[in-house]
């Protein structure tokens, strides 16, 4: 990134004894945490309020806009048999009536505002945002402060929001082929860990919330000490902080229970294969290969084999199986981005009237070449380059850079570890791809979805 | 040659984007899905260039090619690591002067739009939209879809693609557009080399009939099995670009079911939560586009959800838009504007279209007061002259059996028709 205007004009500890000066409830206390370079031009700032909400801001002028996001440490795998879906159902009710503003009012304020407010839920974390004008900043402060503890849960809510989520369910699941195909592999491949159920839940869970099963995961997992918020855009650092300290520093320090961890997934020995019949005109392979956590230092090379694998034209799963033999009409692949091990997700969207078994053969074939014999240096050369493009994309608006900075914070432990992931990516040679490829990319490893064709 | 340059060095990249006045509009009758296949084999690279090596070079520039094309225009755009920006003009320089267009790419090109037009099968809410857009316009070239069908398809040879890529290409008449950290004047250079005889798109587009209403309501089922869950768009005509009513319109149709918290999205789903969307769109082009609501309710009660939707356009077109909900419109409207532009390649975009869908520069340079200055007269004026509730098409994809007889018994039914999902 290129220079431009500094983002504070001092230092942060100025900043902070300024903003402390005459506060003496503790939780409202400001501490600053550390700085860290984001790239060339910008830095991200950390702090921390005393009653244990993160902030993270950057600076960025570059358009006139802010991005607002608060991450809470919880998602599906916070979950249990029977009670699934909960923290999805839940992101929804978060847009209902708090004990200051009525059902709607949230809405209404931000869209009068011209902000875009939205959330999103997944195994490890629930996340909150707002895209909005830079002068709409009070706004999103105010109002997510307020729904972090004065949120209303009453029966007509919950049980619309229940029929809402039931009618997701079966546009994203029952009547999506993919949707059904993704909830059966991850159900076939773990059998101990949550992230064997799916995020929205299973139907019968979600048919059976009641408002206090609501109440109950709200006081569990809402606090400031489990939420971290990422403030990115043209803001002015000080005002924004004071503003925070206003509406979060009187929450309490509320103790969230220590969660048991989730229990470790045994190994997989041998293939695990699973068939679904569906409506659809053409047939289907979904693999999972079990796959590294986010974190974990073999992650990097698995992405690069993706690429090498999967990434564009001319990768070499879409170069054989799109355009040489003209089996598939698209192929894709993917890692679960998640805090424990997940799955390497692969797709094989087959042309009409072609055979599984050729295309299987056709995937063992390549992945057993790339794991013996490593990619080319102009693949590796393709993939990292390939993925710099996707990583700069990404960062385009004050919603991206806020997006990954929270990402990394709550899966990584480091919201400032964004461009870490790119140097580390820079780092992956020819033989830690062949070794990952080995390692992770086994027959035995896996498990398969095959999506056969209903006659009609 | 027009060239429009927006710089910005935020990030070093580089989005470079070749406007044609040219889209699916122009596909002789018949032939629908030409220029979608012309510009898609122009993709597959430039002599002297295999396809796997074009494809090598661009991933290993850290470059991104792709075209769209839609009914009245074609983009070539490219995305680049701002470092290899000279090599990968040449590269995009090559594909529009000195295309391949090789008959053995075409023919597997042809093969995969086959399949994906098979593929398309397993998406609802497209089959919805495709459905909706043949219902609405009938053989108008509006009705038509970019990727043509299987019939058109096999009516294409390469010889056509070859015609078609002389008659609108290879004039060099299009407009060129490059955003992100590049200057100005660095950016005149490196065109004017590659594209030296590229010539101005004239703003005269393409003459294409008035669009008409099919009057009364006709109901159109996609029928597929199994569905839980139905996909339902209701609409009718909406506004041509150069109409004095769009402005209005928009405004009104943004406080009805452009927004969360309009009437729209609060009665289907607030209230009742019978869906996870319900939206209202307003779409515009030389001739009366569509207006539309699309929702996705449970089978069980998507007859109903259509005649709450009925009877809330009804009370919009009838009744008219509050002053209250009026205000909230615009301001919506003007304070989320930001987000039009709050990128190089969304400002580019922007300034392309003016020139190549001639849209009047006042409504990009002066939107907000466009939107501002629409009173509740006008905009109520605007929906009764443009919306006719009488005149619908309404298509909902489901299980027919489960559905077909409380759509007939919807209000102003004057026909229903029920399409298999795989064999139309």
């Amino acid at each position: 990134m290129a220079a431009q205007a500094p983002a504070f004009m001092g230092a942060p500890e100025v900043l902070i004894e300024r903003l402390n000066r005459g506060v003496r409830k503790r939780n409202a206390r400001w501490t600053f945490v550390r700085d860290h370079a984001f790239g060339d031009a910008l830095t991200l700032r950390r702090f921390r309020l005393g009653n244990g909400l993160t902030v993270l801001t950057l600076v960025d002028r570059s358009a006139p806009t802010v991005s607002y996001h608060t991450w809470f440490r919880v998602g599906s795998r916070h979950e249990r048999p029977g009670k699934t879906g909960l923290a999805h159902l839940f992101e929804h009710l978060m847009f209902s009536e708090t004990r200051n503003h009525p059902h709607g009012d949230f809405d209404r304020l931000m869209e009068r505002a011209g902000a875009e407010a939205n959330a999103a839920t997944w195994t490890d974390w629930t996340c909150y945002y707002e895209n909005a004008p830079r002068d709409a900043l009070p706004l999103l402060i105010e109002l997510e402060a307020d729904r972090m503890s004065n949120l209303v849960l009453r029966v007509p809510q919950v049980t619309s929001e229940k029929e809402v989520v039931a009618n997701e369910r079966k546009l994203r699941v029952d009547d999506d082929v993919e949707g059904k195909a993704l909830e059966l592999l991850y159900d076939g491949a773990f059998r101990r860990h949550p992230y064997r159920w799916p995020t929205i839940g299973w139907m019968k869970d979600i048919r059976g919330f009641t408002v206090r099963d609501c109440q109950e995961f709200y006081r569990t997992h809402y606090a400031p000490s489990n939420a971290t918020v990422v403030i990115a855009g043209d803001f002015n650092e000080q005002k924004a902080l004071s503003l925070v300290q206003e509406h979060y520093g009187g929450l309490s320090a509320a103790r969230i229970a220590k969660l048991r961890a989730p229990s470790k997934e045994p190994s997989q020995r041998a293939e695990r294969i699973f068939q679904l019949t569906a409506p659809t005109p053409t047939e289907k392979l979904l693999i999972g290969y079990r796959a590294p956590s986010f974190s974990d230092p073999d992650t990097p090379a698995l992405v690069i084999a993706n690429e090498v694998l999967f990434g564009g034209t001319s990768s070499r799963l879409q170069r054989l199986f799109c355009l040489d033999e003209e089996i598939a009409l698209s192929v894709r692949g993917s890692i679960s981005p998640f805090i424990d091990p997940g799955l390497f997700e692969m797709w094989i969207f087959l042309r009409e009237g072609k055979r599984k078994a050729d295309a299987l053969r056709l995937l063992d074939r390549e992945i057993e070449r790339l794991g013996s014999k490593g990619p080319s240096p102009l693949e590796l050369e393709k993939a990292i380059n390939q993925l710099e493009l996707s990583f700069l994309h990404s960062l385009e608006t004050a919603g991206g850079k806020a997006e990954q900075i929270g990402f990394y914070e709550t899966v990584a432990n480091d919201g400032a570890a964004v461009f870490d992931r790119l140097a580390a990516y820079r780092r992956v040679t020819g033989t830690d791809v062949k070794r990952a490829v080995a390692k992770y990319l086994r027959p035995s490893r896996r498990t398969r979805v095959e999506i056969l064709r209903k006659a009609s | 040659m027009s060239i429009f340059v927006e710089s910005s060095d935020v990030l070093p990249l580089v989005d470079l984007e070749i406007a044609l006045p040219v889209g699916s509009l122009q596909d002789p009758a018949g032939q629908e899905g030409l220029a979608q296949l012309t510009g898609h084999l122009m993709r597959r690279g430039p002599r002297g260039l295999s396809q796997e090596r074009f494809e090598e070079r661009l991933a290993s520039l850290g470059a991104r090619v792709s075209v769209e094309v839609s009914m009245r225009s074609t983009r070539i755009r490219a995305t680049v690591l701002r470092r290899n920006l000279q090599p990968l003009l040449g590269l995009v320089a090559d594909v529009v002067w000195q295309p391949a267009l090789r008959t053995t790419d075409f023919a597997k090109l042809k093969r995969r739009t086959q399949a994906a037009l098979i593929a398309r099968l397993d998406d609802d809410q497209t089959l919805g939209a495709v459905c909706f857009r043949e219902a609405l316009f009938g053989e108008h070239p509006y009705g038509r879809t970019l990727s043509g069908d299987t019939d058109s398809l096999a009516r294409i040879g390469i010889q056509q693609v070859k015609d078609f890529y002389a008659r609108h290409v290879a004039k060099g008449v299009f407009l060129v557009g490059v955003a992100g950290d590049v200057s100005e004047v660095e950016v005149r250079s490196l065109i004017a080399s590659h594209f030296p005889k590229a010539r101005r798109a004239t703003k005269k587009g393409f003459d294409v009939p008035a669009t008409h209403i099919r009057r009364g309501r006709h109901v159109v089922i996609v029928d597929k099995p199994e569905r839980t869950q139905t996909q339902l768009f209701i609409g009718t005509l909406g506004a041509r670009t150069r109409d004095r009513n769009l402005f209005p319109l928009i405004v009104s149709n943004t406080a009805f079911g452009g927004t969360f918290s309009g009437p729209l999205m609060q009665q289907v789903r607030g209230v009742r939560g019978w869906s996870y969307g319900a939206y209202s769109r307003l779409l515009h082009s030389t001739q009366r586009d569509a207006w539309y609501m699309s929702t996705a309710p449970a089978a069980e009660y998507s007859a109903d959800c259509a005649a709450l939707q009925l009877d809330l356009l009804e009370r919009w077109v009838d009744r008219g838009t509050k002053k209250a909900d009026l205000d909230f419109a615009q301001r919506y409207l003007v304070n989320s504007h930001c987000f039009d532009r709050d990128t190089p390649s969304k400002r580019l975009e922007a300034r392309l279209d003016v020139e190549l869908l001639d849209i009047p520069r006042s409504y990009v340079d002066k939107y907000d007061q466009l939107v501002a200055r629409v009173t509740r007269q006008q905009a109520n004026d605007a929906t009764r002259a443009r919306i006719s509730p009488r005149d619908l098409i309404i298509v909902v994809v489901a299980t027919a059996n489960e559905v077909a007889s409380s759509f007939e018994r919807l209000p102003g039914v004057k026909s229903l028709q029920i399409v298999p999902f795989d064999r139309r």
